[in-house]
């Protein structure tokens, strides 16, 4: 990008917390990556505010992030809590880039020392001190969703560029609202907003358009940095691995095959009786599916366990198991169901259906997935060796 | 930038390897201004935690 275009502006919106309270750790590694990659404005949503806001100020010095939101104030001193906008030069481009949150926002453990007060108003006065200050281009890194952000560029005159965040669906080509061209959605880092403000005289905006990349692997990755999330990674899956160690020499694991009438078993169980169809299973992606995660370090890393093993934290499944049975990789159970059901199932014609593979082939995990397509791959009465190679096409990630 | 749409693989890659990518591209040669007419924004939004895919 840099070779083709030299005014270049690098934000990112805000959310990049994690949802769940185990993956907190991420969070200060991101803020170090986002500094080190010369983000030059972050915003914040809620979730960001996770860890409170001396955690956050901590960061924010640790790191030099320019992070920003404008009606995010501190109840002790009445004033924006961080920076509520910054002007970056770019190339002669005094560019103001503003942050704001929902103010129905829960900004959880801060709430005693922070408040939110309605973003329009605020906006619409940043927008006046970034003119006065020469800002010749407005930015808005907005976390209040899709609606109530065209509602604000509608309502308040100035805003050049809005990037749009918060359960944001994505919008492959964004669009004008009034003299505003906005950017939808694409979240977990899979694609990135590419806004294109088009410069008239005295750099001031004449048009603009907008469009979201998916970055897949032709998009080469730079050693440094993946170094770096890889280092991060494996540090973070030996953590989960230690932990569960320990929580399984504190407390001996429960029989839940005893416990519950309906279970797992395993498809040493099932290959007893369908030979061929065992056969034919070993010759899939399926049968290899825990590889992809120890090759990765990612064997104890939770959200990704689930897909890769039989029945995670289930009845007699991967991490609930007393029988000593294996249940690592995607086995005859993930599509057929529970063993112990196995008269039922067979008592009338039932067929694998789309919906068994949708749990774990979804949008995100597998964004090219087809189930007409890829079901003969796993189909009983083919071999995978017998069918074209899935080649470069990774079914899953 | 080509437009990647149909073309690409099915991948899940972290907002930090989308940085990566940016950062690793090449500046230009001799300070001169490409495109000088255009602003580019390029931005993530919700990132929600994600480094890389699972595997």
């Amino acid at each position: 990008m840099r070779a083709q275009y030299s005014n270049l502006l690098l934000v990112d919106n805000g959310g990049f917390f994690p949802e769940d309270d185990i993956h907190l750790p991420v969070s200060g590694f991101l803020m170090d990556a986002m500094k080190l990659v010369g983000t030059d404005a972050v915003g914040l949503g809620d979730r960001d505010l996770k860890l409170g806001l001396a955690w956050l100020r901590g960061e924010i010095k640790h790191t030099g992030l320019n992070v920003v939101c404008a009606n995010l104030y501190d109840k002790a001193t009445k004033k924006p809590a961080v920076l509520p906008y910054v002007i970056k030069n770019v190339n002669g481009i005094k560019v103001g880039i503003i942050g704001v949150m929902s103010d129905k926002s829960d900004v959880g453990p801060a709430r005693d020392s922070l408040y939110l007060v309605e973003p329009s108003a605020v906006v619409k006065s940043a927008v006046a001190e970034l003119r006065k200050k020469g800002a010749t281009v407005i930015v808005l890194l907005s976390q209040l969703g899709k609606i109530e952000s065209e509602d604000l560029v509608t309502a308040v005159d100035g805003v050049d560029a809005l990037i749009v965040g918060r359960n944001v669906p994505l919008i492959q080509t964004g669009r004008m609202i009034k003299n505003t061209i906005a950017c939808y959605g694409g979240e977990q880092g899979q694609y990135v907003g590419r806004t294109i403000v088009n410069l008239g005289p005295k750099n001031k905006m004449t048009s603009g358009e907008n469009e979201m990349f998916i970055l897949g692997p032709e998009i080469p990755e730079k050693k440094e940095m993946a170094d770096l999330v890889r280092a991060w990674e494996d540090g973070f899956n030996a953590m989960m691995s230690r932990k569960e160690k320990e929580q399984a020499a504190t407390a001996s694991l429960s029989d839940s095959t005893r416990n519950a009438p309906d279970h797992y078993l395993g498809a040493d169980m099932c290959i007893r009786c369908h030979v061929a169809e065992g056969e034919q299973w070993k010759t899939t992606h399926h049968a290899r599916a825990w590889a992809t995660l120890t090759d990765r370090h990612k064997d104890s890393t939770p959200e990704c366990i689930s897909c890769h093993v039989v029945g995670y934290k289930q009845p007699g499944g991967y991490g609930m198991n007393s029988t000593g049975a294996v249940m690592t990789n995607v086995q005859c159970e993930n599509c057929h169901g529970m063993g112990t059901r196995h008269d039922a199932f067979a008592a009338v014609d039932q067929k694998v259906s789309e919906t068994a593979c949708l749990s774990c082939h979804t949008a995100s995990t597998s964004p090219d997935f087809n189930f007409a397509k890829f079901k003969p791959y796993i189909d009983h009465a083919h071999k995978e060796s017998e069918l074209p190679p899935l080649s470069s096409k990774t079914p899953m990630k | 930038m080509k437009p990647l749409g149909s073309k690409l693989l099915a991948c899940s890659v972290a907002a930090l390897l989308t940085w990566l990518v940016l950062a690793g591209a090449s500046a230009p040669k001799s300070g001169a201004s490409l495109q000088p007419t255009k602003l580019i924004i390029l931005s993530t939004t919700d990132v929600k935690g994600k480094t890389s895919p699972c595997g």
